[in-house]
């Protein structure tokens, strides 16, 4: 299922960032990414939280620090 | 005791000296013991009557964090949430009570009589301890990171304790983050000669701006507001103009001494400023400006605002950068001028939000000539001039200073050449910074050679130093308080 969400994350990171160069893996956090910032991150989860039909709590998203823990947290949701 | 002083000096030959002793050099806890010691007796000599205070709250966020840790172990989220959001509260009474408490009555009785009702405020006399906002943020973010399980709390108190008070960032920063300063404490610190080096020639360079920029130029900026109209009016804009680059020259130059006074000591901490006037827009500016309090503030009010709303799209974002600009402006002081100056600031983020250039900014890179590009320039000279209008409103006593400040500006004289009476040194050391500004933009500071003469040749490094050094002689200016140790 990982390998399902990672894929899926790759597209929104790529329409997020406006970067087609861009994969998703699990160890990519912030600082890889050159445009991914405090607001973009809320852009990311916007997208994520309509693409799923889920929603985080503040908490779940603060503690996110790489794409893997982001996985992880989506996965928990639509088990 | 002032960090550019030589009583600063001899009391951190003393710290050194033991610290890096054989008989402590293995044993971190006794080296961490050693400078909680001297960070008490450095926050002591300030005030010795707030002691108390930093040891109580220190204390006292100890166990906050020991707490918030065992009920999440034994899954009682909503209790942890409730004891961070305790320890939050707390951190911010503290700043409350001794930095606003005066402010709000002050402004509650005269709200209050201005509707007719007959209010009074007796003015308390609250002492403020020294280094209060910088402290109680460090206090707040260590128990707040346990509760996102970002750290681990520490069972060490001296560890902790020394993180708190530790002496060359107590006074004004930068407010290092417990994820990356407590690790540090957990092992022992060997005198490291290319860091403490490092760590010396920043010392020198923070130095050399603070006493030879910031103090001379003081003597224009300071005249400036205890009459304005004695002053020609164009002598007023080019005390505002240079004033940004006088409160840059004097806080970088104590960051840059505070840093490199850690390095000596083994100890990085976090940068504070990224040469914040090459910035092309306000948004820009503030990822470069007082980083260590920009930083904490969006992950502490900015995100879990932004989070908050973030299903209200751009709305969202221009009422959190708001309140966000708000809390950076009050967390200066308890004035009207400090609210104002961060709803400028928000304002100026607004146009940023709507046309997307909120974001992070691409890398800038010099035209073929060397210079940077033209339009860039022009974005740069732009959000200065915005900048030094939002610092003229930062440095005014009183709102009605301001006024008067800004009404004074528009007089005929406005178009006279001005007389600064600035001694000539300012404007070689002004165009000196200007210049290592744009040449040393990817340095942490300007004695980190790279590359050129002064990277291969020692006695061209020498020559530098000995030069600096010999201006901080002959030219400082009449010594002048940081600005940033009343915050």
């Amino acid at each position: 299922m990982n390998e399902e969400i990672l894929n899926a994350l790759t597209e929104i990171f790529r329409d997020i960032f406006d970067n087609e160069d861009l994969v998703a893996t699990p160890e990519l956090c912030a600082d890889d990414v050159e445009e991914w910032d405090s607001l973009s991150h809320i852009q990311l989860v916007v997208a994520i939280e309509k693409y799923w039909h889920i929603k985080f709590t503040a908490r779940e998203i603060m503690k996110w620090q790489n794409v893997g823990e982001m996985v992880q947290g989506i996965a928990n949701k639509i088990e | 005791m002032l960090i550019n002083s030589l009583s600063f000096l001899a009391f951190f030959a003393i710290v050194v000296v033991v610290y890096f002793a054989p008989a402590l050099r293995s044993k971190p806890a006794w080296q961490n013991l050693w400078l909680l010691l001297v960070s008490y007796v450095f926050y002591g000599l300030a005030d010795w009557r707030m002691v108390p205070l930093l040891l109580g709250a220190t204390v006292v966020f100890y166990a906050l964090g020991v707490g918030v840790k065992q009920m999440m172990n034994g899954e009682r989220w909503k209790a942890a949430s409730r004891l961070t959001t305790l320890a939050a509260a707390l951190g911010v009474a503290l700043l409350l009570v001794f930095k606003y408490l005066n402010f709000f009555g002050e402004s509650f009785a005269a709200l209050l009589q201005g509707v007719g009702l007959s209010c009074s405020w007796t003015t308390l006399h609250i002492l403020v301890p020294v280094g209060v906002s910088f402290f109680t943020f460090k206090l707040i973010s260590y128990v707040v990171e346990i509760h996102r399980e970002r750290i681990e709390p520490t069972h060490d108190f001296v560890q902790f304790a020394t993180y708190i008070a530790f002496f060359p960032t107590i006074m004004s920063g930068p407010i290092d983050r417990p994820g990356k300063f407590l690790p540090q404490l957990m092992r022992s610190h060997t005198f490291e000669e290319p860091l403490a080096l490092d760590g010396c020639r920043q010392v020198l360079w923070g130095i050399f701006t603070k006493m030879c920029i910031a103090d001379n130029l003081a003597l224009l900026t300071s005249s400036a507001w205890v009459m304005p109209t004695d002053f020609p009016a164009s002598r007023l804009l080019v005390a505002a103009l240079l004033f940004p680059l006088q409160m840059y020259a004097d806080f970088a130059g104590y960051s840059d001494m505070a840093i490199g006074v850690a390095k000596v000591l083994g100890f990085r901490v976090e940068r504070n400023f990224n040469h914040p006037y090459l910035a092309r827009n306000v948004a820009e500016y503030w990822r470069r400006w007082h980083m260590s309090l920009t930083s904490w503030i969006t992950d502490y009010v900015f995100m879990p605002l932004n989070i908050a709303m973030r299903d209200r799209g751009r709305i969202g974002t221009i009422i959190a950068v708001m309140i966000n600009l708000i809390v950076i402006g009050l967390w200066h002081g308890a004035n009207w001028t400090y609210a104002l100056f961060g709803l400028y600031h928000g304002l100026l983020f607004i146009p940023l939000v709507f046309s997307g250039s909120f974001g992070r900014n691409r890398k800038l890179k010099p035209a073929a000539h060397g210079l940077p590009k033209g339009s860039d320039f022009l974005k740069m000279l732009g959000t200065y001039c915005l900048v030094a209008i939002g610092l003229l409103i930062f440095q005014a006593p009183s709102l009605s200073h301001f006024w008067a400040y800004v009404r004074a500006l528009f007089r005929p004289s406005l178009l006279s050449i001005p007389s600064l009476g600035l001694p000539w040194f300012t404007y070689v050391g002004l165009l000196l910074l200007i210049a290592c500004e744009w040449l040393c933009r990817d340095r942490e500071h300007p004695l980190q050679f790279v590359h050129g003469p002064a990277a291969s040749s020692r006695v061209v490094r020498w020559g530098i130093y000995y030069i600096l050094i010999l201006c901080i002689f002959f030219f400082q200016g009449q010594s002048q308080q940081f600005i940033y140790f009343q915050f």
